[in-house]
């Protein structure tokens, strides 16, 4: 390894790489990287909206303009590739006050009460507006996007009135999950999100992925359950990584825990997703792993292994135990029909692993070969 | 999915008879297309969108002017399933009325009290039997052989020496052929190199010059091109493209068929806004003359209709439209140059710019630059509102707004105020009549030619109406993909009228420069950036009639 004496913008080492100018100073990058990758990579805020890094650019909120030396308009830092020599100003005066004025007029069109605009996720318009200090006495108008009530699906809500109209839920249901049950409907001030003839979700090629509400950068797109049990907004929820056991593939999630409920014991009261590009499920997740937490503090669920005494009902009992007594139940059955009246049923929640041991269990200690896995066919 | 599924769905929409319940699953079905994406198609567009929609009067700026309210007040009234429309490319014949898909004339009260309550009954008394059109005293001449033509508007000058017109509407159509025929004797590259010495610039509204967009198709490494004509004319006070189509439909398919034999395409695509039924039928008849007799060899020409939205007169919208997609402009850099409809190379221009090739092909770059009087060659103006007679007039490139007018018979009343270029242009006060009416001069002064929509106002027009007006178009044609567009256009509307009702003292216009600066920086197309301009002007060239504005006190 050659031992590196040079800064980063000395000109032997800007010779042999790629760079640019950010702001004054200068700043490598891959062939193909955009703008705001760069900017992102070196410690420069650019603010978006519309970007996700799962998704093609659209440089449709503006959120992100810059000034490029040469170019008569700002360009989208999301959607342009940087170039050798480029100067880019991601903060002057003119991207300084950009940025002030088009915030200044979303939030015409947009609700500023947090407790009416921040039910649910994060709103990162109002943070933004707030970080840039937007003016927000520019009046507000009565938003013209229809909603889309009444639809009976138990999962995602959508609010009208918070949607920016960014397209990232749709984009996002489209080239993420294949899917295209949303799309951007109706033009103009009335742009909104819809599906075919306003169907409810469920009437529609929905999968209840809850991407769109994941993707959502104001929660105009929201969670039901929180909503009706008039959880705390997100902000006052505690993340806790942890793997979705609904299946094998061990996508990564974030249970979102209300540390005061049950009395101190806190309560999981929603799931998100991991930021993109973090995990290797690149913070995607299905229906169960972001919907069905339900069963976690569920009155019904078994928390200790049971087995049934002399008169048939089920009792607590120790691990050890319980095996012991299984490990006999199913050595009798083998002793009294033969070990081909044993069969061994596997679950989908299970690991690969786990499915191997299962099938070793019936194999080599059972002498079985009837074992099976629900989602085999 | 193929390309030509997509493609097929606003025309599938259309014949199931637009976006009635149960057809967007119905089209998808068929189309093999997503049904969310087909309903997000259906709903963009207002002639599928609302299909219930029969009668349409337009409430362009002109039309408004020629009493375009009291029509649309009498077919509400008559309970015709009426609304108002954004420019129905009818200016010169106020007001213009879309009858389901057919434009009409000069609609009067009468006509609507006569249709009564049925809207197919709906007719324009200025149509005489035989198909011709009185218009403003100028007896046109009916096209008897073509009966399905209703109208066309006035055209000048009509006695013009041979060669002395770029375009010459009054002339005598040519057969097809002869220019293509002299194309394939200069080969691409002269004929590339006559365009460049004509100085032929985009006559659709950017002015930007023909030959770069030739050259810089016909050298990209990807051989598969298109070449797209641009039909969808609806900037306000425009109205050229329609003459163009219904009288010298020859010099547009020869043009066509010329580009696509410069930049090595085999496909030209014409999308003429859905509002243009009369133009369709005439070009449609040219195509299918030109592919029965073979003239062009493998040229082919497919139409396609709009269904009505301004913003799929940008380029990039309209390669979208064509796609079968919501008319959303794209993001340039990359043009359609190198990235267009399909992600191929793609050619587009305005009809009247590529109308324009022929004569340039046959009588030489120097012949058609040394038409115009400030820039090359001659223009097609067209010039509506207080002028005795609205119409297309082609003129050397270059004009005073007075040498216009004179050509319209004249002015009606003191002149006030003018739009060079459509509403995209803002307003100009009379103190500017004298400026060269061409596009690098017009530009100087904040305002542009545009597509040469000259609208003129007279004194009796309050400025904060007509800036009004010009607002509302781009509210109701703003596509809503970016947020400056989408919320800055409703916001001016807004503001100018809580201004004319009086709500002045929380100053509803203190914010405009603000938002006006946000618009033209951050909007991702022509008419975000532009759509201020009307009100931006009539504040600063018209503040009389904007009084106890808050911001003064």
């Amino acid at each position: 390894m050659i031992e590196r004496t040079e800064p980063d913008d000395a000109p032997a080492v800007a010779a042999a790489r790629h760079t640019l100018e950010l702001d004054g100073r200068s700043v490598a990058f891959e062939r193909g990287d955009t703008l705001l990758e760069v900017a992102r990579r070196a410690g420069v805020e650019i603010p978006t909206l519309c970007h996700d890094p799962r998704l093609e650019p659209a440089g449709a909120c503006r959120t992100c303009l810059v000034e490029v030396s040469g170019q008569r308009r700002l360009v989208p830092a999301c959607a342009t590739r940087a170039a050798d020599g480029m100067k880019v100003a991601a903060g002057n005066e003119r991207v300084e006050r950009h940025r002030k004025t088009l915030l200044g007029l979303y939030l015409t069109d947009h609700p500023h009460d947090r407790a009416r605009a921040e039910r649910g996720a994060p709103n990162e318009l109002l943070d933004m507006a707030a970080r840039y200090d937007a003016p927000r006495d520019w009046g507000q108008m009565t938003p013209k996007r229809e909603a889309r009530d009444g639809d009976r699906n138990p999962y995602i809500h959508f609010d009208a009135a918070t949607c920016i109209a960014c397209a990232r839920c749709t984009r996002y249901c489209d080239e993420v999950e294949g899917v295209t049950a949303i799309t951007l409907t109706g033009r103009g001030a009335a742009t909104t999100i819809s599906t075919v003839d306003g169907l409810s979700l469920l009437d529609t090629t929905c999968e209840m992925c809850g991407g769109c509400v994941d993707v959502c950068p104001t929660g105009a797109m929201g969670e039901k359950m929180p909503l009706a049990r008039a959880a705390k907004p997100e902000r006052a929820l505690t993340k806790v990584r942890s793997t979705c056991n609904f299946c094998g593939v061990g996508c990564q999630l974030d249970l979102n825990v209300d540390p005061d409920a049950d009395g101190g014991r806190g309560r999981v009261v929603k799931v998100t997703s991991p930021p993109p590009g973090t995990t290797t499920n690149d913070g995607n997740l299905c229906v169960k792993g972001r919907f069905a937490y339900d069963f976690i503090h569920h009155e019904e669920r078994i928390q200790a292994p049971m087995v049934r005494d002399a008169s048939g009902a089920l009792v607590e009992t120790t691990w050890d135990h319980a095996l012991s007594v299984a490990a006999k139940g199913l050595l009798g059955v083998a002793a009294k029909h033969g070990t081909n009246s044993l069969g061994f049923v596997s679950s989908s929640r299970c690991t690969v692993e786990e499915n191997y041991l299962v099938q070793k269990l019936a194999r080599a200690v059972f002498r079985s070969n009837n074992v099976h896995q629900c989602a085999a066919t | 999915m193929s390309k030509h599924d997509a493609a097929s769905v606003p025309d599938r929409l259309r014949e199931a008879g637009g976006l009635l319940a149960g057809v967007a699953r119905q089209v998808a079905r068929e189309a093999g297309v997503p049904e969310a994406d087909v309903y997000g198609v259906g709903s963009f567009y207002h002639l599928l969108a609302r299909p219930d929609a029969k009668v349409r009067v337009c409430t362009g700026l002109s039309c408004l002017l020629g009493g375009a309210q009291a029509v649309l007040d009498a077919a509400r009234a008559a309970g015709l399933p009426v609304e108002g429309a954004s420019c129905l490319a009818g200016c010169d014949v106020p007001p213009a009325v879309l009858r389901d898909r057919r434009t009409l004339p000069l609609v009067t009260v009468e006509d609507v009290q006569r249709a009564g309550a049925d809207w197919r009954l709906l007719r324009s008394a200025a149509i005489g039997a035989s198909g011709s059109l009185d218009v403003a005293g100028v007896a046109v001449a009916a096209d008897v052989a073509q009966p399905e033509v209703e109208w066309k508007g006035a055209v000048g000058p009509a006695d013009a020496a041979d060669g002395a017109l770029a375009l010459d509407l009054c002339g005598a159509q040519q057969a097809l052929g002869a220019a293509f025929h002299r194309a394939r004797e200069l080969g691409p590259e002269g004929v590339i190199a006559a365009l460049e010495a004509a100085g032929l610039q985009g006559r659709g509204g950017a002015g930007f010059p023909a030959h770069i967009k030739w050259k810089g198709v016909r050298s990209q490494p990807v051989t598969e091109r298109y070449v797209v004509l641009n039909a969808d004319e609806g900037e306000p006070g425009t109205f050229k493209d329609r003459e163009c189509m219904l009288r010298r439909p020859d010099l547009l398919l020869e043009g066509l068929a010329i580009a696509a034999f410069a930049v090595g395409a085999q496909e030209c695509y014409l999308y003429l806004r859905g509002e243009f039924e009369v133009p369709w039928g005439i070009v449609q008849r040219a195509i299918d003359a030109a592919h029965a007799s073979g003239v062009y060899g493998d040229i082919r020409f497919h139409m396609h209709a709009g269904n009505g939205a301004y913003i799929c007169g940008e380029e990039t919208a309209l390669l979208e439209a064509l796609e079968g997609k919501r008319g959303m402009p794209r993001l340039k850099p990359p043009f359609p140059v190198e990235v267009g409809l399909w992600n191929k190379p793609t050619l587009i221009h305005n009809v009247e710019t590529i109308s324009c090739v022929p004569g340039i092909v046959q009588r030489g770059g120097a012949w058609f630059r040394a038409l115009g009087r400030t820039e090359p060659g001659t223009k097609l103006y067209c010039v509506s509102g207080h002028v005795a007679r609205p119409g297309t007039y082609e003129l050397p490139l270059g004009v005073t707004l007075d040498e216009l007018v004179a050509e319209a018979g004249g002015y009606i009343g003191t002149l006030k105020a003018f739009s060079p270029g459509g509403a995209s242009s803002g307003f100009l006060p009379a103190t500017m009549r004298d400026v060269p009416l061409d596009f690098g001069g017009l530009g100087k002064l904040g305002s542009m030619l545009g597509s040469a929509g000259v609208v003129v106002l007279n004194d009796t027009v309050d400025m904060r109406w007509a800036a009004a007006q010009q607002l509302r178009f781009f509210e109701d044609e703003s596509c809503g993909q970016c947020a400056p567009c989408r919320i800055g256009t409703r916001y001016l509307r807004e503001s100018v009228d809580r201004h004319a009702r009086g709500e002045v003292l929380d100053g509803p216009l203190t914010h405009v420069a603000d938002v006006a600066w946000q618009m033209n920086e951050g909007s991702i197309c022509g008419l975000g950036q532009a759509a201020p301009l009307p009100l931006t002007s009539a504040l600063k060239y018209f503040p009389a009639d904007f009084p106890a504005d808050a911001r003064r006190t």
